[in-house]
């Protein structure tokens, strides 16, 4: 007892603890409460915009809400036990070693709202599984560092697509449609995620993971790869794009039409030139031709480890380049895009790229120097690890002239 | 049972002369810290070599390159070098129980003969790699090859640091340099020699007798 | 035996209250000379106490935590804007890399093992550990592994494939620097360091109790590292053999993780997770022993359910096997085994849970004393709690697919590892200082210390709560302005307070420094039972005398030491817990029966020798293999003189006891 009280003294007590205790729940319970309120992350997990994303967020609802009760419960308690039972100079109490029927107890009751909880969970495991009425089917591939879409011939919700659409960084898709993504890597383990639509699935080397994607309505819903892909995961994004159907076979239709070559004389037909010599090393255009009339066929493989490079035949059909990082669209135009109305949305998108809305600052200095603005495995005096092979897009030292005409001609690939 | 555990609680350390009739070694568990850290170690060594077997189980279907588990593998020949290591596991029992009679004489034959069998089981995987070799199974010639020589490897080094082991005892057992008890070292050596011998008879089966 | 220099005699007639004679032999060994000094660095270098070893390993942790505490602020400060310029991608990837591994392997395993080092053999009345210079090899193999690891920051960058290291991203082809084989080498180094410790400790729990200590006697932190020990015993081999194939597959030239020739890189994720989800109550449990024995002496009452404390410590070391996919969730493996880990992660959930309501239960009628190691404690209780309930949130498997490698995933388990497991190896600085040092820590910088990074730990991982379920994922050295959101509480503010709490926790780790150093300085002697204590560690001097004690207490009960100062007694208003002797009467009374010749086990040179050898290797499978080689010899030599020199110097000149006082001998051929 007495022994008690000298220690006392020699420390000094803090009168003021239980009111910073109370202080710091109130602010744990507060931080808890405001993770609700976002405001138009286009991120947002609490946002579901399809039917899996959806039986997810109501899955996933009520257990935060257990969560944060039980969590609330026990520091109310612990807050209290530290008011009620701090020392007044009441004797030492009583050695009890505990109570075990009240343990037993307090054992059973998280047992039970575990229980409760893992009985959904299991059902939506399952259900979210399912692939048996699938409508249509893309092929969907990472890569150090971003996506390739391609699209398999035949229907795709009511649409049906007669050749092979290659493209890359933005999935578009048919709005009500139970699209399957059949997922894979060409080189290390990324992971396709787009929240508004559905969870994360892994795309690993080798493996062929499925993953099903609906939209209920018009808009673009944006994502990045969640599982870490080195050097440049950061700048590894994607969107899925999804449109109603007469706009979703319009925009088919657009990925198949014919290639348009630059009037001979113009800028962009010197750009044709400069594309022909450089960029078609690795990036395909479809249709394009030599003086000769054979075909322009890259041959990435030659140049880079995951042996592909973004197709782009209809670069400007895209809203975004380079890992769906920088954006094709002004900021103006990029903005208007996402907070476009569903039905408005179809009509904007489909425009694509036009010389009014086009960001050329971004694309001009990626042109000049592709790793100074994502950093990527392209120094040519250490590519031993390698064999000479890049990881990304090698600085191509253009001359500012050969940049104007590029860009006069990627314009064009709409 | 407490009350004996405390006082003395082990004295392998100072054997000599004074000490050495001692009364077993009283522990809490009765077992010698020695021999619970051995029985311990052991225990944590089926994990290795778990882990070692699940990758070669998970890979030994997959050679692009190069020939296969049913191409190389000399069924007859590595029967003979595991009848080898099983035998000296026999002479292995006959050394600890001239151990356990005080029979350094004995002890020290049977410790040499188990080495020796050991040496011979080291020599036909030695062979056995060398011909792998040259039939085109190199380490780096697929995932069959690379689990393949990870985990007979790793077997087989377990096995020469068990001759070590022995050799080291019968060297230090014959200039009477053994800081303990005897009987106990060579027991000691034993359980981690039976231990290597249960691995291989788990991985001969495994590896080389249920085809893939 | 050529030169033998024997001990000083002993006096043939022994005071009965003098201290006990100390044998520390001095004889030579062949041409090498035994190390002998108890005092000055050589004492240090070469020694095999266990209480020596511990302080080293908390010194060394304490370097290595805040070194992983500056990689930590770098990682903030690069993420406090949009699109910051703090750090490259490449930097920023070494970054995290190293931080985790810092944190985790060189930090708080180290810290638990320098706890456990040096409390675990006085809480159950051993005079050492069983294997004394195993132990001191643990401790060098740590600091020689730790300093390897971080080499190679100056030797081409460190690894940057993230702490986890999946394949095939981790192989030479996409990691081309030496960093990814200083990681795993020096992880291959601290592993063995790890599970010769395990054996150490095991054995020393079960073998070497007080007379009178049965099991259900033992302390709650011996417990948990009895616990924690089984899970290194079987964890550590599992990530040794991912480990070995990386090096062979980067090295040499192996197969493992090559795609092209059908390597399923899952391969990697399930060894890495099977040793990875143990490792997460490797890491937690020593804490959860340490608060057990906290609460409890400032509530003034028996931890409440010791039974079900220790045994639910025991089932979440059990269960804790069951669980790794849960890592995986996203990884593709099917549902069937999705739903089955999703339902056993479950149920870790409520062992976890048990011992939370008992902590509070603890509390419950108590007489509480807040202090610093108290308040640390309480702290564990409350933050623990919010990462536990966000772990549930993530067990439900679909759910998890939104949120796992998003920042919710970092708020949880840093609220779990910073919020759980360091706050309670701070309580255990304050609660144990005055025993380890004589000295007690600064209260007043105490509660600084305390309350900067319980507000810190609330700043920094609160808001990642948020920000996680807002969309922003891990592991990314830029986040975009035009992902933010809208408002004023977008990502941008969030992102902001989390840098700043992480200044705030900073600023309270700093405070701790001071504190050591105003303590090391200024504090005076600390009374010899600050806390009005309750186990064994308490019966003896502080700092424990080399020996530890100076009789071998016989135990009687839970909490021994306790029910020798208290006794109940019936009043008028029934009974009373009444003091019936002071810590000083105790330990008088204990020094009065000190047994005699007790033979601590000597110093020796090759714990440290052959730790040494081990990185000469390594570099050497790096660099140059002849490097190796002689690392190889270096190891064989010191082996060599390993196994021909015995754990005690020899004595067998000397007299035993006869009669009287009883003898305590150390064990061992370790």
């Amino acid at each position: 007892m007495d022994r008690s009280k000298e220690t006392v003294s020699t420390l000094g007590r803090m009168p003021s603890t239980r009111r910073h205790w109370s202080r710091a729940a109130l602010f744990t319970g507060v931080g808890l409460l405001l993770a609700g309120c976002a405001n138009n992350a286009p991120q947002d997990i609490f946002e579901p915009k399809g039917e899996n994303a959806k039986k997810i967020d109501t899955l996933q609802r009520p257990v935060f809400y257990i969560a944060g009760i039980v969590a609330l419960i026990v520091i109310g308690i612990v807050g209290y036990a530290m008011w009620k039972f701090r020392d007044r100079g009441q004797d030492i109490p009583e050695q009890s070693h505990g109570n075990p029927k009240l343990e037993i107890a307090l054992t059973i009751l998280p047992a039970i709202i575990l229980a409760a909880i893992s009985v959904p969970t299991v059902i939506s495991v399952f259900e979210l599984d399912k692939k048996t009425d699938t409508e249509c089917i893309i092929n969907v591939t990472g890569q150090q560092w971003w996506w390739e879409y391609d699209y398999a011939t035949g229907q795709c919700g009511d649409v049906k697509i007669d050749k092979p659409i290659v493209t890359a960084g933005e999935l578009v898709i048919p709005e009500k449609t139970n699209v399957l993504l059949r997922i894979t890597s060409r080189d290390v383990i990324h992971s396709y995620w787009i929240p508004a639509l559905n969870g994360k699935r892994d795309a690993v080397p080798g493996r062929l993971h499925t993953l099903r994607m609906q939209a209920d309505q018009p808009g673009i819903y944006t994502g990045q790869c969640t599982e870490f892909c080195g050097l440049s995961h950061a700048r590894m994004r994607q969107a899925a794009v999804a449109l109603t159907t007469s706009d979703f076979q319009q925009w088919v239709d657009n990925q198949l039409k014919e290639y348009v070559a630059p009037e001979a004389g113009s800028l962009a037909a010197e750009g044709e030139a400069v594309f022909t010599a450089n960029c078609s090393k690795c990036h395909q255009v479809n249709d394009l031709k030599n003086a000769d009339g054979s075909p322009v066929l890259s041959d990435p493989d030659l140049y880079v480890v995951s042996g592909v490079a973004p197709n782009l035949s209809h670069l400007m059909n895209r809203t975004a380049f380079a890992g769906w990082t920088f954006d094709l669209l002004t900021e103006e135009c990029r903005t208007a895009l996402w907070t476009a109305k569903p039905a408005d949305f179809g009509a904007m998108y489909l425009k694509g790229v036009t010389p009014e809305c086009f960001n050329e600052v971004a694309l001009r200095d990626w042109l000049r120097n592709p790793p100074a603005m994502k950093p990527m495995f392209v120094d040519p005096n250490n590519l031993s690890s390698t064999g000479g092979k890049y990881r990304g897009m090698p600085n191509l030292n253009l001359k500012p002239d050969q940049i104007d005409q590029l860009i006069a001609y990627l314009l064009g690939r709409n | 049972m407490a009350d004996i555990a405390v006082h003395d609680v082990d004295h392998a350390h100072t054997d000599h002369g004074a000490y050495e009739d001692h009364a077993p070694h009283a522990t809490s568990t009765g077992l010698s810290n020695n021999k619970l850290s051995m029985w311990l170690f052991l225990g944590s060594e089926c994990l290795l070599f778990g882990g070692l077997i699940s990758t070669y189980m998970l890979y030994r279907g997959r050679h692009e390159a190069g020939p296969g588990p049913d191409q190389i593998f000399d069924i007859p020949l590595t029967s003979v070098s595991s009848f080898i290591l099983l035998m000296s596991s026999l002479t292995m029992v006959l050394a600890v129980n001239s151990a356990k009679r005080k029979d350094d004489r004995n002890t020290s034959l049977w410790l040499t003969i188990t080495a020796l069998l050991g040496a011979l089981f080291v020599g036909g995987q030695v062979y056995e790699f060398t011909s792998f070799y040259h039939e085109g199974l190199g380490f780096t010639t697929s995932l069959f090859g690379s689990s393949f020589y990870t985990l007979t490897g790793f077997h087989g080094v377990h096995v020469t640091l068990g001759i070590i082991m022995l050799m080291v005892v019968v060297f230090i057992m014959q200039r009477d340099r053994i800081t303990g008890d005897k009987a106990e070292v060579v027991e000691l050596v034993g359980l981690y020699w039976h231990f290597v011998d249960v691995v291989w008879v788990i991985i001969f089966t495994l590896v080389y007798l249920i085809p893939s | 035996m050529a030169i033998i220099e024997r001990p000083a005699a002993v006096p043939a007639t022994v005071d009965a209250v003098a201290a006990p004679e100390v044998v520390t032999p001095t004889q030579a060994l062949g041409a090498f000379r035994r190390p002998v000094s108890s005092t000055g660095w050589k004492s240090w270098l070469f020694t095999v106490d266990h209480k020596k070893l511990g302080i080293m390993y908390g010194a060394v942790s304490l370097f290595f935590f805040l070194v992983g505490g500056i990689e930590a602020l770098l990682i903030r400060l690069q993420l406090a804007a949009p699109d910051n310029t703090v750090l490259s991608a490449d930097q920023y990837n070494q970054m995290f890399t190293m931080h985790a591994t810092t944190m985790v392997f060189l930090f708080v395993m180290p810290m638990a093992a320098a706890f456990a080092n040096y409390f675990l053999p006085l809480q159950i009345g051993a005079r050492d550990v069983a294997f004394p210079r195993i132990n001191a090899l643990g401790f060098w193999l740590f600091l020689f592994g730790g300093l390897f690891l971080n080499s190679s920051w100056l030797l081409g960058g460190a690894a940057d494939g993230g702490w986890f290291m999946y394949s095939p991203n981790s192989s030479a082809l996409f990691s081309p620097s030496h960093g990814i084989d200083f990681w795993v080498l020096g992880l291959q180094i601290t592993g063995i360091a790890s599970l010769i410790g395990a054996l150490n400790l095991i054995v020393t729990v079960l073998n070497m109790r007080a007379p009178g200590m049965k099991l259900m006697q033992m302390p709650v932190f011996t417990w948990m590292v009895l616990v924690v020990q089984f899970l290194l015993l079987f964890a550590m081999p599992v990530i040794t053999v991912a480990l070995f194939l990386l090096s062979f597959q980067r090295n040499f030239g192996a197969t493992f993780f090559d795609v092209n020739q059908g390597a399923d890189p899952l391969l990697w994720q399930h060894l890495f997770w099977i040793f990875g989800h143990p490792e997460v109550y490797i890491i937690i449990l020593p804490s959860f022993g340490i608060i057990s024995e906290v609460l409890p002496t400032f509530a003034r009452k028996p931890l409440f359910g010791y039974k079900f404390v220790v045994f639910s410590g025991a089932a979440i070391g059990f269960v804790g096997w069951g669980v790794w996919a849960h890592h995986m969730f996203a990884s593709g493996l099917g549902p069937v085994s999705v739903a089955v880990f999703s339902v056993a992660t479950m149920l870790i959930a409520i062992p976890t849970g048990v011992k939370i309501v008992n902590w509070t239960l603890t509390l419950w009628g108590g007489k509480l004393w807040f202090t610093t190691a108290m308040l640390f404690a309480i702290g564990v209780i409350v933050l623990f709690t919010i990462g536990g309930v966000s772990g549930v949130t993530h067990a439900v498997a679909p759910s998890d697919t939104q949120q796992t490698d998003t920042y919710h995933i970092v708020a949880h388990f840093h609220y779990v590892i910073v919020g759980g497991a360091v706050m309670g190896l701070f309580a255990g600085f304050y609660f144990w200082w005055p025993k380890m040092f004589g000295k007690m820590l600064n209260e007043r910088l105490g509660k600084w210390n305390f309350w900067l990074m319980f507000f810190g730990v609330n700043l920094t991982f609160g808001p990642m709560h948020i920000l996680g379920l807002q969309g922003q994922p891990r592991r990314m050295v830029v986040w975009p302005e035009k992902l933010t959101g809208d408002g004023f509480f977008d990502m941008h503010f969030w992102n902001q307070i989390a840098s700043v709490g992480s200044f705030v926790i900073g600023l309270g780790v700093l405070i701790f420094v001071i504190n050591i150093f105003w303590t090391w300085k200024k504090a005076p002697i600390a009374p010899l039972d600050p806390w009005d204590a309750r186990t064994l560690e308490w019966i003896t001097a502080s700092p424990p005398k080399e020996h530890n004690f100076d009789r071998i207490p016989t135990v009687h009960a839970l909490d021994e030491f306790f029910h020798r100062k208290y006794e109940e007694v019936d009043t008028a208003d029934g009974p009373r817990l009444v003091k019936v002797k002071s810590a000083e009467e105790i330990l008088a009374e204990e020094e009065s029966h000190a047994d005699a010749h007790i033979h601590l086990p000597s110093p020796s040179y090759w714990p440290i020798v052959l730790a040494a050898a081990l990185p000469i290797i390594a570099y050497g499978v790096i660099y140059n293999l002849m490097l190796s080689v002689v690392g190889t010899a270096v190891l064989l030599l010191a082996v060599f003189g390993w196994c021909l020199e015995p754990s005690v110097a020899d004595d067998s000149d000397y007299d035993p006891p006869a009669g009287g006082d009883s003898t305590k001998e150390l064990a061992t051929l370790g």
